[in-house]
């Protein structure tokens, strides 16, 4: 018969942080989010390579299944990413410079564009509620033109036409220089993601080896576990991440086919991306999308109501089924924190922490709760001491000989 | 031509290569299955892995001595292991719990092969996987078989 244990099992716990690790985690990520605004320019392919390496490690696997070599898979790989960016880059450069030519012209249409829609929402809606009435039109908007011209109160003062096209040309003088610089500027930093995604999925298996390597031994097991559990949930957040993209853009990009809008696969990319930042990012898609729509076909007041049953069409598959299918084993981060995330990424950061803030956040939660779940063992502490006693013993072993019975010194 | 250092047999494969779990591979697949590994270095008396942890992988001794106790009574060794020996490889197929202690009698180098890599062997290399699964299973059949008979000696013996 076995004897009874002096220990009891350890039952296996879920990764799970309390209070004061998620404090540590938050103050942490708002401290890189601080510091990686100074070094955008390499935080920003290094993080869009470690997104790649999730997403091609997969082609990779397969190569090496058909029995090619890590080392030839990977270049291959890297080949094909390189060709399909370079191609993209071919494709969308003139188009993106036309857009930095022309934006300050663009956004002056486009914010007419949308001041002129939320009038028309607001004197729909007026006809609905009464109340509404009261409430005086949108500076620039048409109502508010005529509103001016009947003497009636608008929100502010309209600049005349001569102005707005001063203050265009001066837009245009000021800041278009600027965006084509700014673009520019970019090119060397982003030519580095291919760069990096190879040598990352070269050599990641022996670098997480190499730093496996600085762990006590104690740690050694229950470490290295965590680490494959938080890599796993990487993997699947973002390969499902970019699924959910590829279907989001799809459904929607079909429908706005049929709206007939231009480009629609082209703004349903954009606006499928956009929703990778949690609920601002799903609003700022679909309001780009109905601008669009509003802007491109002014005849047709009912359209923006139509694209925005789509997005709440979209949005409502994106819940129900693509979700599940796709992020279901995601970083579970609270609604609730991912807003205050959000809030403390754009106050310490501004747009850089915006959009770093929820990478930043899953990478330093799973350090946070492995290091949490760590050093809250007792068992794997003692253990730990238990060695480096050991060790010191051994270090020491011969020097104090004969200290207590010698000559003094 | 080729040009960088002249290539030396890794030590590590040789020590590998006596492995009763690797008997079946060529040095090749060898050196595959050697880059999965973790090496470890375990001072005399250290605990390499507690009865009641999750097991998540096998152990090879390279060198040194290891022993397996039970923590109610650790004077009493179940087994001691030696250089090409094994040990925790259930923890290869599921993740339940460990049923000893493994400590180190004396210095030891040890490899770990984690059940994580090994199902990525599985995926990646089905072949060389398939080969240390079917050297595994005769290892734990063999176990089986003697379990079964220690347990029916004293029935025997009896009769």
């Amino acid at each position: 018969m076995r004897p009874p244990s002096t220990r009891a099992a350890i039952p296996h716990r879920e990764l799970a942080a309390g209070p004061i690790v998620w404090l540590g985690i938050i103050v942490t990520t708002c401290l890189l989010l601080v510091v990686s605004q100074y070094i955008l320019w390499l935080v920003v392919p290094v993080m869009i390579a470690i997104i790649a390496y999730y997403i091609l490690s997969p082609l990779v696997d397969a190569g090496i299944r058909r029995g090619l070599t890590r080392a030839r898979a990977v270049l291959i790989v890297t080949i094909l990413l390189s060709v399909v960016l370079f191609l993209l880059g071919v494709m969308l450069a003139p188009k993106v410079s036309e857009i930095a030519r022309n934006l300050p012209d663009t956004v002056a249409s486009y914010t007419k564009t949308a001041n002129n829609l939320f009038e028309n929402a607001r004197r729909t809606l007026s006809h609905k509620v009464p109340l509404l009435i009261s409430a005086p039109p949108a500076p620039g908007s048409t109502s508010a033109l005529s509103a001016s011209a009947n003497g009636q109160p608008t929100a502010a003062p309209l600049p005349s036409q001569g102005e707005i096209v001063t203050n265009v040309s001066d837009l245009q003088a000021r800041y278009s220089g600027d965006v084509l610089m700014e673009a520019a500027r970019w090119i060397p930093s982003l030519l580095l993601i291919p760069f990096i995604t190879y040598f990352i999925l070269l050599d990641g298996p022996r670098f997480k080896r190499f730093i496996v390597q600085a762990i006590p031994n104690a740690f050694f097991e229950k470490t290295l576990y965590l680490f494959y559990r938080v890599e796993n949930q990487l993997r699947a957040y973002f390969q499902g991440l970019l699924t959910l993209t590829f279907l989001d853009a799809l459904c929607l990009g079909v429908g706005l086919w049929i709206f007939r809008l231009h480009e629609p696969f082209l703004l349903a990319a954009i606006a499928a991306v956009m929703a990778w930042v949690p609920y601002l990012g799903s609003i700022g898609g679909g309001l780009l999308v109905v601008l669009v729509a509003a802007h491109d076909f002014p005849d047709q007041p009912w359209l923006p109501y139509w694209v925005i049953g789509l997005f709440v069409g979209v949005r409502m598959l994106d819940d129900f089924l693509f979700l599940p299918l796709t992020v279901g084993r995601s970083l579970h981060v609270h609604p609730l924190v991912t807003m205050l995330m959000f809030l403390l990424g754009g106050a310490v950061a501004g747009f850089a922490g915006l959009l770093l803030v929820m990478p930043v956040l899953g990478v330093v939660m799973v350090a946070g709760q492995i290091i949490g779940e760590l050093l809250t063992d007792e068992r794997i502490l003692a253990r730990h001491r238990h060695a480096q006693l050991l060790r010191k013993k051994r270090a020491r072993a011969d020097l104090f000989d004969g200290w207590d019975s010698g000559p003094g010194i | 031509m080729r040009f960088g250092l002249p290539q030396t047999t890794n030590p590590r494969l040789q020590l590998l290569k006596n492995v009763v779990l690797f008997k079946d591979l060529s040095m090749r697949e060898l050196a595959m299955v050697n880059s999965m590994m973790h090496e470890r270095r375990y001072i005399a008396d250290e605990v390499i892995f507690d009865e009641g942890e999750e097991g998540q992988g096998l152990f090879l001794v390279l060198s040194g001595r290891v022993k397996i106790t039970l923590p109610a009574n650790i004077d009493q060794v179940l087994i001691e292991l030696g250089p090409g020996a094994f040990f925790g490889e259930v923890a290869l197929l599921d993740s339940s719990i460990r049923t000893a202690q493994a400590r180190a009698i004396e210095d030891s180098q040890i490899v770990a092969l984690f059940r994580t890599e090994f199902y990525s062997l599985l995926d990646t290399h089905s072949a060389i996987a398939s080969r240390i699964s079917f050297q595994l299973a005769k290892v734990l059949a063999a176990r089986l078989r003697q379990a079964v008979l220690t347990t029916a000696r004293p029935h025997h013996e009896a009769a």
